[in-house]
């Protein structure tokens, strides 16, 4: 069982606390993924799990063993650099056989091993060629292969594909998953693209600020986020956010009008208690507005904006009355010209209703 | 088109009237150690008019210059060798371990790049004569080791490879002593190559701590060694001019073989950081 457990883990940079009181479980064989914004700790919390940043409170266990005190050589993870690191004055198969070489083993284990990982990574043409002959890509299968040779129980990655082109970067994932289907071991990546989180991961952990916002499933996290963070940090584009007053509040149930939309009340699901007349806002994602009034829906007035235009699909940006900023997405034909008033229906089962705060209302 | 031949024919010119200036007191040297000691003395000619080795023939057989050589050659390349392992060592312990006093410890061999090694040849001597290390190898070797640049200019260098190799070496399995003679010093081998030549020619072409730590002729080195001869015999133009080529032979031969390999390393080293 090479699960990892991490309790209570914190990390102070001196006087600054960048990772607060993070308690997180891996499973064996889980693709877990650390996404948030750029500087919320997602790298300074894996370098932790891989022994190269001390770890200032809590525990890591790898396997069930207490590793946080353990040296980043001992405690049988391999890494993989965004830069990728590469010996720049080694070839790739003494690139890929430097770790079992550092532990004397024998040439035929090396050899063979070498062989193997190159042969999983396509990378057997170019074993002795340098790193700086190797496109973006081929360094980036070496710094894999580097990690595969050392059979490690844990595979760490640190944004490993920001590096590459976008096509690049899609072909590349394609690889790590099927490394990963391959290889069966646990693995932590860690990224700021919420894209690379929800088509890679077994379970992403969100990171905000050092602080865990939420674990969970990436369809979980889509369909059911605990905050406005979380809802608006997954999916892409954005789940649009509109200020709204609750009028009152049944079992399970709250009635509210939108700010823009007043003398319009409707149900959504929320927790009874919100103070009636409260401010709160509501979360609906641009799949789930439509152009054009429908049944059961809730009317919208805006101003089109602009069109990102995908060609099947379009998002639309608009503006509200009260200048609340709405991204909807536009399937078909249909496409508004900017400055063009429309009307927008909003599906209130599909929205979330979250406190002042960001907490979610459920 | 015309304007510009011209202009480089002119400089051309310009260029080798410096390299003569440059050459000739080496041309002047190798004539006259091949002149009969009497022509020296009583004209000037540029061409000899017999060539004679009688000179050479001295400076190989009748001085001590074999033994000069020997103790050059070793005292030059223990130098090299001893400056460039403990220079290596303590630029990275400076570059990338972090221990209480590293700072103070860098300021002062900063500091001590400043002093000229003059001022401390007094303090060095009675040092040498303490432990018993005049008129050795040991005692001429020692206070050459303080070359406080080479360690700066390793530092330099430690200082900009990525930080993330150093990370994946350890997560690899290696120490520091690891890191720094699998990762580092063959990463920076261009540097070493340069730094290494360097001291070998400064080791080889010291002068004034070689003499005051060496008082019986066969301890002497080569730069030393060729004040003796002048000593002993009076002024013999000729042969001060011979054993003064066959001195710097060695670091002149040292030059120009490896002229290509410092530029070449020096080049490759800045490219590979990528
Ligand atoms: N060595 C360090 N010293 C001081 N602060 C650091 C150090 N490394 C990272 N930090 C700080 O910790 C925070 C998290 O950094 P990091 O883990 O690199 O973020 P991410 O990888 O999510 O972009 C940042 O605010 C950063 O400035
Ligand atoms: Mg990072």
């Amino acid at each position: 069982m090479s699960g990892i457990k991490l309790t209570g883990v914190s990390k102070s940079f001196g006087a600054v606390k960048v990772i607060h009181d993070v308690d997180i479980e891996i499973q064996q064989g889980e693709f877990a993924v650390f996404v948030g914004p750029s500087g919320c700790g997602k790298s300074t919390l894996l370098r932790m799990i891989a022994g190269l940043e001390e770890t200032t409170g809590g525990q890591i266990r790898i396997d069930t063993e207490d590793v946080t005190r353990r040296e980043a050589s001992k405690r049988g993870v391999a890494m993989v650099f965004q830069s990728y690191a590469l010996y720049p004055h080694l070839s790739v198969f003494d690139n890929m056989a430097f770790s079992l070489s550092i532990a004397r083993r024998p040439k035929a284990e090396i050899d063979a091993k070498v062989r193997a990982a190159a042969d999983i990574l396509r990378l057997g043409d170019y074993l002795s060629h340098k790193p700086s002959q190797l496109s973006g890509g081929q360094r980036q299968r070496v710094a894999i292969g580097r990690a595969i040779v050392r059979e490690p129980r844990v595979f760490l990655f640190d944004e490993p594909l920001s590096n590459l082109d976008a096509e690049l970067r899609v072909k590349m994932r394609m690889e790590i998953a099927r490394l990963h289907r391959q290889i069966g071991a646990t693995m932590i990546y860690v990224t700021h693209d919420q894209v690379e989180a929800m088509t890679l991961a077994d379970k992403i952990v969100v990171l905000k600020a050092g602080v865990v916002q939420q674990v969970g499933e990436p369809l979980e996290l889509y369909r059911n986020p605990d905050n406005m963070f979380v809802a608006g940090f997954i999916g892409s584009p954005g789940m649009n956010f509109l200020k709204a007053r609750v009028m009152s509040a049944a079992a399970g149930r709250l009635v509210v009008e939108l700010e823009d939309a007043p003398g319009v009340p409707f149900d959504v699901p929320g927790t009874a208690g919100v103070p009636l007349g409260k401010g709160i806002f509501l979360g609906v994602r641009p799949e789930h507005i439509a152009l054009g009034e429908r049944e059961g829906s809730v009317p919208l007035k805006a101003t089109a904006e602009f069109i990102e235009e995908l060609g099947g699909t379009g998002y639309l940006h608009a503006l509200t009355a009260t200048g609340a900023e709405m991204t909807v997405e536009c399937r078909g034909e249909e496409r508004p010209h900017p400055k063009q008033a429309i009307r927008l229906s909003l599906d209130p089962k599909e929205m979330f209703a979250f406190s002042e705060r960001g907490e979610r209302l459920r | 088109m015309q304007r510009k031949t011209i202009g480089n024919i002119l400089l051309l010119a310009l260029t080798l009237c410096v390299a003569c200036m440059w050459a000739f007191p080496i041309y002047w040297a190798v004539v006259t150690s091949i002149k009969p000691e009497h022509e020296v003395v009583t004209k000037t000619t540029f061409i000899p008019d017999v060539f004679n080795f009688s000179a050479y023939y001295f400076a190989l057989f009748e001085t001590n210059l074999a033994a000069w050589y020997v103790n050059s050659l070793i005292t030059s390349i223990g130098v090299t060798i001893i400056v460039i392992l403990i220079s290596v060592m303590c630029a990275y312990a400076l570059s990338q371990i972090v221990f209480p006093g590293r700072r103070l410890l860098y300021g002062i061999i900063l500091a001590s790049f400043m002093v000229p090694s003059q001022a401390l040849v007094v303090s060095q001597f009675v040092l040498m004569y303490r432990f018993g290390l005049i008129n050795s190898w040991g005692g001429i070797i020692l206070p050459q080791l303080i070359i406080p640049v080479v360690v700066i200019v390793y530092k330099q260098f430690f200082d900009s490879v990525p930080k993330e190799l150093r990370e994946a070496a350890k997560l690899d399995g290696c120490g520091d002593f690891q890191i720094l003679f699998r990762l580092y010093l063959p990463l920076n081998w261009g540097i070493t190559t340069a730094l290494a030549i360097i001291t070998y020619i400064m080791a080889w072409n010291a002068f004034l701590w070689p003499f005051l730590v060496t008082n019986s002729e066969d301890m002497m080195t080569v730069t030393v060694g060729i004040t003796q001869v002048d000593d002993a015999f009076g002024v013999k133009y000729a042969r001060d001019m011979a054993v003064a080529i066959l001195a710097a032979m060695p670091v002149a031969l040292a030059y120009l073989l490896f002229q290509k390999r410092v530029t070449q390393a020096l080049m490759l080293s800045s490219g590979i950081k990528g």
